[in-house]
């Protein structure tokens, strides 16, 4: 048991060639403060992760339970994959549907209804998951 | 270890030592060879945004020791299309990836030997710069910028602080990925440890996705994704540009364009029958010229590409002056770096260089005419700089000065 979980060489030259280059990555941070403002950056850098491991990842985890209960077994795979996708793309468009960059008085930016297409899109992704619906539920188990 | 947890404490938590799959996370898709499957297919797309986001870089940021050569026209426009399509379809692969691995997140004991501890360090860097660049990146091109930092900076140095940690990661991880992805899919024992899952966890299974589903869905997603915003750089595909922050085919003169003349402050500077492009430095005879002089110059035409680095483009015919006419008229002294200059009064890109290749190149124009048309005021009227193989920020608009250095 023990030899099977020791760390090799490979295991400790990759830890020392990837923390210098972390280390480089961190010494221009640091190097150009005046543009990346370290404690804002980190703020985002930190943010980030702990949004989604002590947030985002444990509602994700619990709805999924939740959908495993609440649909039937055949169609449920279905529902999950265009649930996951949905929850992507609606991710993705968010500072779209925001429309954040209008503010930028740029001429060209944002020139569509991304409201209105984030349903479209959302609408063709669940006319699939019904179509992959109807399919499982007439073939045979 | 013999720690003695309270039950509901050491159901929730995970052993280091055991699979994925323990505890309360019973799902079957917490699995090494899926995990190792998602993990390799991250780093080809993050490797994919390093290179051609390093050379992005190299291109702004020019360097002695890596001239930029004019040729081919459509590199840039090539590499940075596809710096934002995989950075764009690499948002699925990580959420399903954070997802898979979320159990060790929860681990206890925190580690069990040392060489778990330097790894678990290594993994703060990773998930972190990992969501960073992408939260960043998908922020910059929707033009959305919630921070106070520089985007341009924090998202190159924190890609070298995320490609350290993916390099530690995969040597912490490459024996047991190497057994999970060599192993043949088929796992009957999967099938005997756990009988409500019917055959195998691989085919349709009626309770809830299965593996094979979670890598179609994570495909979908990314499809869908790169399906709605990739009409920005590959015109045909325009129409099904429903998410793309920036149609090709929009815009003055339709084109797009980054920073418009207002924004810019340069309208009554462009308008001005003061206006002048003036060639000086390394000169024998510096010139002063004014736009009907300009245009009365030979004329030559060109069909170049403007690639922004958001990751949209557009191919365009200008009209204008090749540079190396300009210089040769000036008596320039040869195989020097051009500086050029806008009328823009400030901003981080009012100047930028051509290195002695690209200056001789015979497509770097100054442009004074568009698709057949003068310049538009928001394209850079009276006169822009388009060259081959150059990102769409370093095609200087509103060029008041040549410099030669």
């Amino acid at each position: 048991m023990n030899a099977e979980h020791r760390a090799g060489p490979l295991f400790w030259a990759s830890a020392a060639a990837g923390w210098l280059v972390i280390a480089w990555g961190l010494r221009g941070v640091f190097q150009h403060s005046l543009d990346t403002r370290p404690a804002n950056l980190a703020r985002f850098v930190v943010g980030g992760a702990l949004l989604h491991d002590l947030i985002v990842a444990p509602l994700v985890i619990v709805a999924g339970v939740l959908i495993a209960r609440a649909v039937p077994g055949r169609a449920r795979a279905v529902v999950q994959g265009a649930l996951a996708v949905s929850g992507i793309v609606a991710l993705f468009s968010y500072p779209l549907v925001r429309a954040y960059g209008l503010a930028a008085n740029n001429p060209t930016s944002l020139p569509h209804n991304y409201t209105a297409n984030l349903l479209i899109v959302l609408g063709v992704v669940w006319a699939v998951a019904a179509g992959l619906v109807i399919v499982r539920l007439r073939t045979p188990a | 270890m013999s720690i003695k947890l309270p039950a509901p404490v050491q159901r929730f938590t995970t052993d280091l030592d055991e699979p994925l799959q323990q505890g309360v996370y019973r799902s079957a898709l917490r699995d090494e060879r899926l995990a190792a499957i998602l993990g390799a297919s991250l780093g080809i797309l993050f490797s994919i945004c390093f290179v051609t986001g390093l050379y992005s870089h190299l291109q702004q940021n020019p360097v002695s020791w890596f001239p930029i050569q004019p040729r081919p026209a459509g590199f840039y426009r090539l590499s940075q299309g596809l710096h934002v399509v995989a950075g764009i379809a690499s948002m699925p692969v990580l959420i399903a990836k954070l997802w898979l691995v979320w159990p060790r997140f929860a681990a206890f004991p925190v580690a069990k030997r040392f060489s778990n501890i330097v790894e678990r360090i290594g993994l703060f860097p990773l998930v972190a710069g990992g969501i960073f660049m992408t939260f960043s990146g998908v922020a910059n091109i929707a033009q959305w910028y919630p921070w106070k930092f520089s985007f341009t900076a924090s998202h190159y140095w924190m890609a070298w602080v995320t490609m350290g940690s993916i390099v530690a990661h995969v040597g912490a991880k490459w024996v047991i990925a190497r057994r999970a992805l060599a192993r043949p899919s088929r796992r009957p024992a999967l099938a005997d440890a756990d009988p409500e899952l019917g055959t195998t966890a691989e085919t349709a299974s009626d309770t809830g996705l299965s593996r094979r589903g979670l890598l179609a869905t994570v495909a979908a997603a990314s499809g869908v994704l790169t399906l709605t915003t990739i009409g920005q750089t590959i015109r045909p595909l325009r129409k099904l540009g429903f998410l793309a922050p920036r149609d090709p085919t929009v815009g003055p003169q339709g084109y797009p364009v980054n920073r418009g003349a207002a924004n810019a402050g340069v309208v009554d500077l462009a308008n001005s029958p003061l206006y002048r492009l003036e060639i000086s430095g390394r000169v024998a005879r510096p010139m002063s010229l004014t736009l009907d002089q300009l245009r009365a110059l030979p004329a030559h035409d060109t069909v170049l590409p403007i690639a922004c680095v958001e990751g949209w483009s557009y191919s365009a015919p200008w009209s204008g002056v090749r540079v190396r006419d300009l210089l040769a008229m000036a008596g320039a002294e040869p195989n020097r770096t051009i500086l050029l200059e806008s009328l823009e009064p400030q901003g981080a890109y009012r100047t930028s260089t051509l290195n002695s290749e690209q200056a001789a190149d015979r497509d770097t124009l100054l442009a004074t005419q568009l698709d057949g048309e003068p310049l538009a005021l928001d394209h850079g009227f009276p006169c822009r700089l388009i060259a081959p193989n150059r990102p769409g920020v370093l095609q200087t608009k509103w060029v008041t000065k040549l410099v030669v250095l």
